[in-house]
């Protein structure tokens, strides 16, 4: 028996490392236009679940994983520890995004209009209909390739939820912090602002969300919203010029926003019974884990209905630690590392316990 | 990769990490949450104690990494490999010329130099001691505030009273300084007496968990014990490594048809030992 086999071999994982490039990961020949606009969505959770927006970044992430979409965001995260950050750019509000679908189910006819947009929703999903069977979208309106510009001509587009707000029916959260806080900078101790819980929901695993959200609607919890708006689009990212001090347009990013409308609860600002809602929000285009987000943001802080006794998504400690792919997905992956120390240890302490309890 | 900044994280990222660790040496066993930024190796890869490596590494510094003991180990090759790359720091096997060591589950057998300055860096999957017996953070930090590490106390008597002894091979709870009971990181109880007044500054980080905790040299280290009873490490009596013979050290086991083998488990320990007895 050799001793290197026990060592693990530092050759051997260097050529593991070349066996995985050279034949697993055969992805060098796809150009990063063909990622990039014939993977969309994928492209949009590398860099949703990455927390980088660049679609540049996303296309290599891929091409260098194969597709992996947990590895390509890991890409985009580790990258981003590299960069210092130059400073923070004005708020974002959904309400001026530049939309390309638009839709509420709380309501029939909104402001602004039901503008269903490009959706998968409303495909059959068969593969005898063949790509080339339905008429190509009109080239009239499509400036370019790839994107239409956008549908509607106004500068804002309240939400759907908004004519609800204004007649006081919506239980307004009392915002108690100052500025948001940035858990990409400095990590919480509970309890959790609801800043930092919708930072890391924002970037958390899409999956994660969705299954965490799914036990809230289902039946470990109460929400069962009403989508009130639903929104993909593009959205101006302003920053203040360091010089001139002025706002200057930086560029535009995709991105998802979803506002859910829940049962009605006593208003802690003054017992009057009001409606209940959750915010979702993600860069690039990904609803399913926009409306997650929004159920999940709802579930934590509209509590009181809760039936069962088993609150998964209404505890910000089980969202906070457990939604986020780079990090479950790091940690289930490690249990491949050696464990012989600590395996060892368990044995001989199962050897002690068998001789004490089998005497 | 960013090839312009020594050791690849960001500066106001390391600036926040050693403030983090000046916190945490100043309050031994204390741990302090931190951003934690993501590293090109996995969570539950070592990225806490390696944040903490490039956070305090300078050009003079002399690297060693070990995973399960072993410098020759997947993590401890990719570690060191990439540490080296983005540093140009010198690596060496040897612990006594290393003045920063990254490990994984072991403390290195050879001694540590009396004149505390060597850092040893420990890789953290769970940080938090109370996990096991109350997973809630805000209840974790209360308890530990007012000393309550009755639920572990509990949890000895009950494993006591049924299995004869604590059923924690590894990661077992130590109190710091006669103050907070901390979790060591998953390294076998044979470490645990090792810890305890040891000149090395020991250094914990939790990437995945973005916390970090410290042990500063010549600390006291007890592991929770009853009066009453015995703290017993893994026996390897009548043992010796077949490789070179070494005795009275944490062994590999490997089972095979032909038996049980044992093998040092610092592989570096016993090269030397090795070494010696060749040349004897």
């Amino acid at each position: 028996m050799s001793y290197v086999a026990i060592k693990g071999g530092a050759d051997s994982i260097r050529a593991s490392k070349r066996f995985f490039r050279d034949s697993i990961c055969l992805a060098k020949g796809i150009g990063d236009d063909e990622l990039q606009k014939g993977l969309i969505f994928s492209c949009d959770r590398i860099m949703s679940e990455g927390a980088l927006y660049s679609e540049k970044l996303a296309a290599e992430a891929m091409r260098r994983t194969g597709g992996d979409l947990f590895e390509a965001a890991f890409y985009l995260r580790a990258h981003r520890s590299t960069c210092r950050r130059i400073g923070e750019a004005e708020p974002l509000n959904s309400s001026s995004m530049r939309v390309l679908r638009r839709i509420s189910s709380a309501f029939k006819d909104i402001e602004g209009g039901q503008i269903l947009g490009p959706s998968c929703d409303y495909v059959i999903r068969l593969f005898r209909v063949k790509i080339g069977d339905t008429p190509e979208f009109s080239a009239a309106r499509s400036g370019k390739s790839g994107l239409p510009p956008i549908l509607t001509g106004n500068d804002s587009t309240p939400s759907g939820v908004e004519c609800l707000r204004r007649r006081d029916q919506i239980i307004v959260l009392e915002n108690k912090e100052e500025k948001p806080f940035d858990v990409s900078r400095s990590f919480p101790l509970p309890p959790y602002p609801r800043s930092a819980l919708m930072q890391v929901m924002s970037r958390g695993e899409t999956g994660a969300m969705l299954a965490f959200s799914y036990t809230s609607m289902r039946g470990y919890g109460d929400v069962h919203p009403t989508i009130g708006d639903l929104r993909i689009g593009y959205l101006s990212v302003e920053f203040i010029h360091p010089f001139t001090g002025n706002k200057v347009k930086i560029g535009e990013i995709r991105a998802t926003a979803c506002e859910s409308i829940g049962s009605f609860n006593s208003d802690p600002k003054d017992g009057k019974l009001r409606l209940a809602t959750g915010f979702g929000f993600c860069i690039g285009f990904n609803e399913t884990k926009a409306i997650a987000m929004s159920i999940l943001d709802m579930a934590m802080h509209h509590k009181g209905y809760s039936i069962g006794g088993i609150d998964i998504a209404t505890n910000p400690e089980i969202i906070m630690h457990h939604v986020d792919g780079i990090e479950s997905s790091g940690f289930a992956n490690h249990f491949k590392l050696p464990h012989y120390v600590t395996f060892q240890a368990d044995l001989q302490v199962l050897e002690k316990a068998k001789e004490q309890t089998d005497e | 990769m960013n090839s312009t900044t020594f050791a690849f994280i960001d500066e106001d990222a390391k600036k926040e990490i050693r403030r983090s660790l000046l916190k945490a040496v100043a309050l031994p066993g204390y741990i302090v949450p931190f951003a934690s930024r993501e590293m090109p190796v996995a969570r539950g890869w070592g990225t806490g104690g390696l944040q903490i490596t490039l956070s305090i590494i300078l050009e003079r510094d002399v690297l060693k990494v070990i995973d399960q003991g072993c410098d020759a180990s997947v993590n401890a090759v990719n570690i060191r490999d990439f540490i080296t790359e983005v540093t140009g720091v010198k690596e060496t096997v040897n612990t006594s010329e290393a003045s920063i060591i990254q490990t994984r589950h072991r403390i290195p057998e050879h001694e540590f130099a009396k004149d505390e300055k060597q850092i040893l860096v420990f890789q953290v999957p769970t940080p938090e001691v109370l996990t096991t017996v109350e997973p809630d953070t805000a209840k974790q930090k209360q308890m530990h505030a007012n000393s309550d590490y009755a639920k572990l106390w509990v949890l000895l008597y009950e494993d006591t009273s049924q299995y004869g002894d604590s059923r924690i091979s590894n990661r077992y709870p130590v109190l710091i300084n006669d103050h907070y009971v901390m979790d060591p990181s998953p390294i076998p109880k044979y470490d645990i007496p090792r810890m305890d007044n040891s000149p090395v500054l020991q250094l914990f980080g939790a990437g995945r968990e973005k916390r970090i905790y410290a042990i500063p040299p010549y600390t006291s280290v007890k592991p929770l014990k009853f009066d009453d009873r015995e703290f017993k490490v893994e026996s390897f009596s009548g043992i010796s490594c077949e490789r070179c013979g070494a005795q009275n050290v944490f062994f590999d086991e490997v089972r095979r048809e032909t038996g049980n083998h044992y093998f040092c488990s610092d592989t570096e320990y016993c090269d030397q030992h090795l070494e010696k007895s060749n040349a004897s």
